[in-house]
């Protein structure tokens, strides 16, 4: 039998290696927020939609005769004095058409409220191909007391979508907002 | 490895001497067991804590049992008003319903399975299993015990603050965004996250520890094929734990800086996701499922072996299952979410895979059998407990198969059809394993046999207890009855009745058990070294019964003619 | 190829092979799911008489005494996964356990130390042990097939002229709007005990208002959450989705036959989750139309404007029976 030492560095190389690897993990549960977030704007995960600049939209080809319903849905957080509706519960558009939608937000009180939206898509397989050109949610809303606007969101159907044998029989997409209360701020 | 028991036996007593020898250098009670650097000391400690919280975490099953043994809430008044709330609204009633059902997920979980499983035979056997003389960082060893500790005493702690409604945190083991967030007002939820936050740092260290001690510390000869499963079992846990454990510390210090410090890490109105926290604590919560049954593998593995004086059957087949399991335990996280919202791809994709879980357990289960057939099996009370084993834990697996289907998971997602499945694999899986383990390794930590009738005993009376307690959540949760539910419809209160009486006979098996621990120090025959004979063949068996403070400062070697 | 590409394809591949396997058979799908499209006159009738809440039938929708199974099912999703539960993935669960069993009594009694008191030293066949990692990769196949046919009749669009139902899950009761109907909103709160006895419907899962929908015809079921994660469920429709909050979820539901239909907020969402229960109840297209006219500024769906619809004739009864459900009601 013979008595072997272990040296002590050997030990704490690997351990210090392990300790890494749980730094490692660590940091990537952190990087899991931003990676998902650009996953979901990748992939459409979550219901995420996606966005186009005006340029991307215009050179969209419009497929006649292939129609889909849009429908929108407005939320507002249960502590935030705003009226908020889509001033059409659904709207017909040619797949590929750019279109526009308006919401009303209404501020019922007496002081200012500053809105921050979020939004998904239903069913979520159809996210990917709905397109954002321009809305209102990309900004931050500060509303006047009893102030009513318009708000405007401009769309159109990815025609991508009618060679997705998942998503190509699909009739009607949900849009959906919320607006949350946030504090008035530069950020947008 | 026969051979290896009889090289080393004069070695054993060799040892026993030495043990004398160092009984003077043997340190004080306090610094012994409050700043102990001794793996087995250590272990010890792990088991007794498990215990205790065990005791705890299984009264408090025994309240919810209680509430729920008839319609209607009878019991949450006076639990209330014995924890200080006097005359206890409605709501803080309901309020403290979640609490202990909180309360009893997270003790059970992290601070009764795992310490037991890694913490005390992880740490009492995997040093000897390997030939080593201890930990590779023994004083890191110790502070992975006391952090567990801490944490207890902060989840304690936040039972008696306010926690929204009412006082504790009642937010589920699953702490879900956003009534982990801004659902639950008070610093009790903050107390109870903290606590995981302890016990995890002290499983990270405790994982990196073991790994570092398998991968640097085995004796001459002992290679990676050929330690025992057991050892295999805790170094596949502790990888888990080092990858998993990480995501969770991160997940719930979002939880902790979106309750205090204004971020949205999970709060839509900052462009956060609390999906997003399900993912992330999911991507954990899955492998610790696995974590807190692995280790149990390795002990049935041994026991099994043991007892049917037969080395184990398929054992590279046995070491790396469990490495497959590990590894798909890493990509299935999203089947304890079908229901919020996945898109058919993603749901189809983790049916998938969840289901490809069922191959490495079933080579598990047929391993075993196998290593019975053509042996000689005695049915000491560790493998009757192993057997018992064997099947409770075959029925909570293919209850997994039903339940890994998104399809027909859309009605049995959070429902008592849950419960049964993961109380199959874990209350009666784990906790059997534990059992197993605890009778056949205890003469070998105390030195003293406990009584093999009363054993036997514990075990009918558990195994009886147990299946009367969760056999009727199956019919329960198919019927509709969702989890973490005070009160039910009358048309469920027979088999809820049923399972409540199911929770007393179990409740008196662990008097039995109680009375048999007392019985072994109080008048229990003192053990020899290999007190299993024959097929006992890993290294504890080669010393005495309790080994010496010190073992292996002469390292064993492991012949070449050893294999499995 | 983008990822949904690939995973379309994989997808196809599946679906295609399963097709031929005649033993895969499942029950035919109601096909009130595709007559969407075209709206017929029926569509727009409006029952006589109003709407007064119809009476639960003991043990449909709702669990029954010692129960031992799944409620009997009232969708065509559920009749699917049932017929799945039941014909497959229960006999193979039995199948597993009793063999497992079995081996477990075979080699207690066969390799005890008594009947075999010297052992082998076999610890290795490869043969077996590619048999028994090959087998249940095999079984598994069979659940496979039809778990992904389910999976996707589950996930089948509803028309876009669906009727549209939106749930919200709140701290702690559920509110239901109909955007569809002129975007009124039922809020449902638990019953008290006494008084769920006293309609004869069951205790703890009784509700003032309840969720009340047209059978036969699939609708789009959305939820959402207002405060906190809460989860709509009805267990003998089979049907579960999350209400999260700052999230719109959707899915198809069809309902087969008229009745009341009883089920559970599923996630747990604070003090009260234990009573927030779900009532839907399924009624004929022009009964569902009668109610929907009980709320004011109602309309029919699919009727072009609130105004279009030649309201002041047909409301009367509605509105005559409003009192008695306003009575009834809260």
């Amino acid at each position: 039998m013979v008595v072997t030492p272990i040296p002590a560095g050997r030990n704490a190389r690997v351990g210090l290696m392990a300790l890494t690897f749980a730094v490692g993990m660590t940091g990537m549960g952190y990087a899991a927020v931003p990676l998902y977030r650009m996953f979901c704007q990748a992939t459409g995960f979550g219901g995420t939609p996606r966005r186009a600049s005006e340029a991307t939209a215009a050179g969209v080809r419009v497929v006649a005769g292939r129609k889909m319903s849009i429908r929108f849905d407005a939320n507002v957080d249960p502590g935030m004095k705003w009226a908020f509706h889509p001033e059409a519960t659904t709207q017909t558009v040619a797949i590929g058409a750019r279109s526009i939608a308006f919401f009303t937000a209404e501020n019922t009180t007496d002081h200012d409220i500053t809105g921050a939206a979020s939004y998904n898509i239903a069913p979520d397989e159809a996210a990917r191909y709905f397109t954002k050109v321009q809305c209102f949610c990309f900004t931050r809303q500060t509303l006047r007391p009893h102030e009513k606007v318009r708000m405007p969101v401009t769309y159109y159907v990815d025609p991508k979508l009618l060679d997705d044998p998942e998503v190509n029989t699909l009739q009607q997409i949900t849009l959906s907002y919320t607006f949350h209360p946030v504090e008035a701020g530069p950020k947008g | 490895m026969a051979t290896i028991a009889s090289e080393f036996q004069a070695h054993g007593a060799g040892d026993a001497h030495a043990h004398d020898d160092h009984h003077e250098h043997k340190p004080s009670f306090f610094a012994r067991w409050f700043m102990s650097t001794n793996h087995k000391d250590i272990g010890t400690l792990y088991l007794i804590f498990a215990i205790m919280a065990g005791i705890i975490g299984g009264a408090i099953s025994g309240l919810m049992r209680a509430e729920l043994a008839h319609p209607g809430i009878q019991y949450l008044g006076h639990i209330a008003n014995f924890l200080g709330i006097k005359d206890a609204s409605f709501d803080q009633q309901l309020h403290l319903w979640n609490v202990l059902i909180t309360a009893h997920g997270l003790i059970m979980v992290f601070f009764m399975v795992m310490p037991a499983m890694i913490g005390g035979f992880g740490n009492w056997f995997v040093p000897i299993m390997i030939g080593a003389p201890d930990m590779a960082f023994p004083r890191m060893n110790n502070i992975s015990f006391w952090l567990t500790v801490a944490g207890f005493c902060s989840l304690m702690l936040s039972a008696f603050v306010p926690g929204g409604t009412g006082n504790g945190a009642g937010i589920g083991w699953t702490a879900y965004a956003p009534l982990s967030t801004s659902g639950s007002q008070g610093p009790a939820v903050d107390f109870a996250i903290f606590s995981l936050h302890l016990a995890g740092a002290g499983s990270i260290m405790g994982a990196i520890n073991f790994i570092t001690t398998i991968f640097n510390m085995r004796a001459p000869g002992m290679t990676l094929h050929k330690m025992p499963l057991f050892v295999w079992s805790v170094l596949v846990t502790a990888f888990l734990l080092l990858l998993a454990l990480p995501v969770l510390a991160a997940a719930i210090t979002m939880l902790i800086t979106d309750r205090n410090f204004h971020t949205t890490f999970f709060d839509p109105a900052g462009g956060g996701d609390p999906i997003l926290f399900q993912h992330l604590f999911w991507f954990f919560g899955h492998p610790e499922v696995y974590i807190m049954i692995l280790p149990g593998f390795g002990i049935i593995s041994q026991i099994i072996s043991t007892f049917s004086k037969k080395p184990v059957f398929g054992y590279l087949g046995m070491a790396y299952a469990m490495v497959a399991i590990g590894v798909v335990g890493f990509v299935v996280w999203a089947h304890h979410m079908y229901t919020t919202g996945l898109s058919e791809d993603v749901k189809m994709y983790f049916t998938t895979a969840t289901m490809v879980i069922a191959v490495p357990t079933g080579i598990k289960i047929f391993s075993w059998i196998a290593t019975m057939w053509g042996g000689s099996i005695s049915f000491k009370s560790p493998m009757v407990w192993a057997i018992g084993f064997i099947f409770l834990f075959t029925v909570g697996g293919v209850t997994g198969v039903e339940l890994a289907n998104g399809g027909l998971d859309d009605n049995l997602q959070d429902t008592y059809y849950v419960v049964a499945h993961f109380h199959y694999v874990l209350s009666l899986g784990a906790v059997t394993a534990l059992f197993a383990g605890f009778y056949y390794w205890f003469p070998k930590m105390s030195g003293r046999w406990h009584s093999e009738f009363l054993a036997h005993l514990h075990f009918w009376v558990f195994f009886v207890g147990v299946n009367m307690l969760f056999f009727p959540m199956h019919f329960l949760g198919q019927q509709g009855m969702p989890r973490r539910m005070p009160d039910y419809t009358p048309a469920l209160a027979y088999w809820n009745h049923f399972a409540s009486v199911g929770y007393m006979v179990m409740a008196s098996s662990m008097v039995i058990f109680f009375v048999n621990i007392a019985y072994a120090f109080i008048a229990g025959k003192k053990a020899e070294g290999n007190y299993w004979g024959e097929g006992a063949t890993t290294l504890e068996w080669t010393l005495s019964s309790p080994p010496p403070f010190h073992q292996f400062e002469t390292l064993p070697v492991i012949s070449d003619s050893d294999h499995h | 190829m983008t990822l949904g590409e690939v995973i379309g394809v994989a997808k196809r591949c599946m679906l295609s092979f399963g097709t031929p396997a005649a033993l895969l058979w499942v029950p035919a799908m109601a096909s009130a799911a595709d007559t969407g499209g075209h709206l017929t006159a029926d569509h727009f009738a409006i029952a006589p008489g109003g709407y007064t809440p119809m009476a639960p039938t003991p043990g449909k929708g709702m669990p029954v005494d010692a129960g031992l199974t799944f409620q009997a099912q009232y969708s065509p999703t559920g009749i699917e996964a049932l017929w799945m539960h039941d014909h497959i993935v229960l006999w193979i669960l039995i199948a597993v356990c009793v063999f497992v069993a079995g081996l477990l009594l075979w080699v207690i009694a066969r390799y005890n130390k008594h009947a075999n008191p010297v052992p082998t030293k076999t610890s290795h066949n490869t043969l077996l042990e590619v048999i028994w990692t090959g087998i249940p990769v095999l079984i598994l196949l069979v659940v496979f097939v039809p778990s992904m046919k389910l999976l996707a009749h589950q996930y089948k669009s509803p028309p876009a002229n669906a009727l549209t139902v939106k749930a919200t899950g709140n701290q702690w009761y559920w509110s239901y709007s109909y955007p569809d109907n002129g975007g009124f909103e039922v809020t449902s709160n638990i019953l008290p005990p006494e008084e769920a006895k006293k309609r004869g419907e069951p205790v703890q899962l009784a509700a003032d208002n309840r969720m009340v929908v047209p059978v036969g015809e699939a609708i789009r079921m959305q939820t959402f959450g207002a405060d906190v994660i809460h989860s709509f469920a009805v267990p003998s429709l089979w049907f579960k989705l999350d209400a999260v909050p700052g999230r719109i979820n959707e899915k198809v539901l069809t309902i087969n036959e008229p009745g009341v239909y009883y089920g559970q907020c599923s996630e747990l969402c604070g003090a009260r989750h234990g009573y927030m229960p779900i009532v839907v109840e399924a009624l004929p297209r022009p009964q569902f139309n009668a109610w929907v006219m009980t709320h004011s500024g109602a309309k029919i769906d699919g009727a072009p404007k609130t105004a279009d619809v030649p309201k002041a004739a047909d409301a009367k009864p509605a509105e005559a029976a409003a009192p008695a459900a306003a009575a009834s009601g809260v």
